[in-house]
């Protein structure tokens, strides 16, 4: 039984494993780059390298985007707050280690969880709760 | 607060309210339409961001390593997307992704020669287990996901 799930939790697993090892060695490159280039310098080639994917994607929908108002404004809305924060990021990059500012920038969730509390009315659940406690006492011990 | 925990802050500031738009995106949209105009927000962003000094003072690494991140990220996002179709698990699978960090933690000592503080230690675990568990999203009859009625604001 167990050898007829494995294919099926591969199917997935693979991917994810890839995802995490993508966004992980973007997190080296990032702080490479914010060496020597600027935080705008940074966002332009980042929108330039994303481009090649975007385009495939566009080619893969058959250039039917869905144009629903309020989808395109958040949509549009997305990549401006993601590339703003993306400046905030390689300023951090720049300016602490690698491997503190890529674990503390993955936080982002908290405020996703609050906002979702205030805003759309979902509730946490208990492990999301203790997500929060531990997401805030990470910032507070690496401000000391 | 240390210089980069400022910045660091602004990043999840941002990013956190990005959140709550992909919520109230993908209940109007399929996300790989979203992702589209997603790409269109950055591209409005470049104008503000070009100078006319932007190509002459980079270097041929910073541009290699700048497009490489562009089409990193990009690709993580999209085997995420692949992930939960394949059947993967929304509860499992995205709490397990915001685990990407620790790749970088360990190229970052491996290649960068990083040495955190046990202090910088301690709020690395503590970080990594709160993001993971922040992602962590139950939805009632998982496997039906797409049949759940959504809310609209």
């Amino acid at each position: 039984m167990a050898q007829n799930k494995a294919p099926s939790s591969r199917a997935w697993l693979i991917p994810a494993l890839l995802c995490i090892l993508c966004w992980g060695v973007w997190g080296l490159l990032v702080k490479i780059g914010s060496d020597t280039a600027s935080p705008e310098q940074l966002q332009i080639l980042f929108t330039l390298g994303l481009l090649p994917l975007s385009l495939f994607m566009l080619f893969r929908l058959r250039l039917k985007v869905d144009r629903n108002t309020g989808g395109v404004i958040y949509g549009v809305l997305n990549g401006v707050f993601t590339g703003f924060g993306l400046l905030a990021y390689y300023a951090a990059m720049h300016r602490g280690k690698a491997s503190v500012v890529g674990p503390v920038t993955g936080l982002f969730p908290l405020l996703t969880v609050a906002l979702a509390f205030l805003v759309l009315r979902e509730r946490l659940n208990r492990v999301q709760a203790g997500g929060v406690a531990l997401a805030l006492a990470a910032v507070v011990i690496l401000s000391i | 607060m240390t210089s980069w925990l400022g910045y660091a802050c602004i990043a999840i500031t941002l990013w956190g309210i990005v959140g709550l738009f992909q919520k109230l995106g993908t209940n109007r949209m399929p996300a790989r339409s979203l992702v589209i105009w997603l790409t269109a927000g950055f591209l409005m962003l470049l104008p503000f961001f070009w100078s006319p000094g932007t190509w002459s003072s980079l270097s041929g690494k910073a541009v290699a390593v700048g497009l490489l991140g562009g089409l990193l990220n990009g690709l993580g996002s999209w085997a995420l997307f692949v992930a939960l179709e394949n059947g993967g698990k929304a509860s499992v699978v995205v709490p397990m992704t915001a685990l990407y960090p620790l790749v970088t933690v360990g190229l970052a000592i491996a290649f960068l020669k990083e040495r955190p503080t046990p202090l910088e230690w301690l709020g690395i675990i503590v970080a990594l287990a709160g993001g993971a568990m922040l992602s962590y999203e139950t939805v009632p009859g998982e496997t039906a996901q797409s049949a759940q009625p959504e809310r609209n604001v």
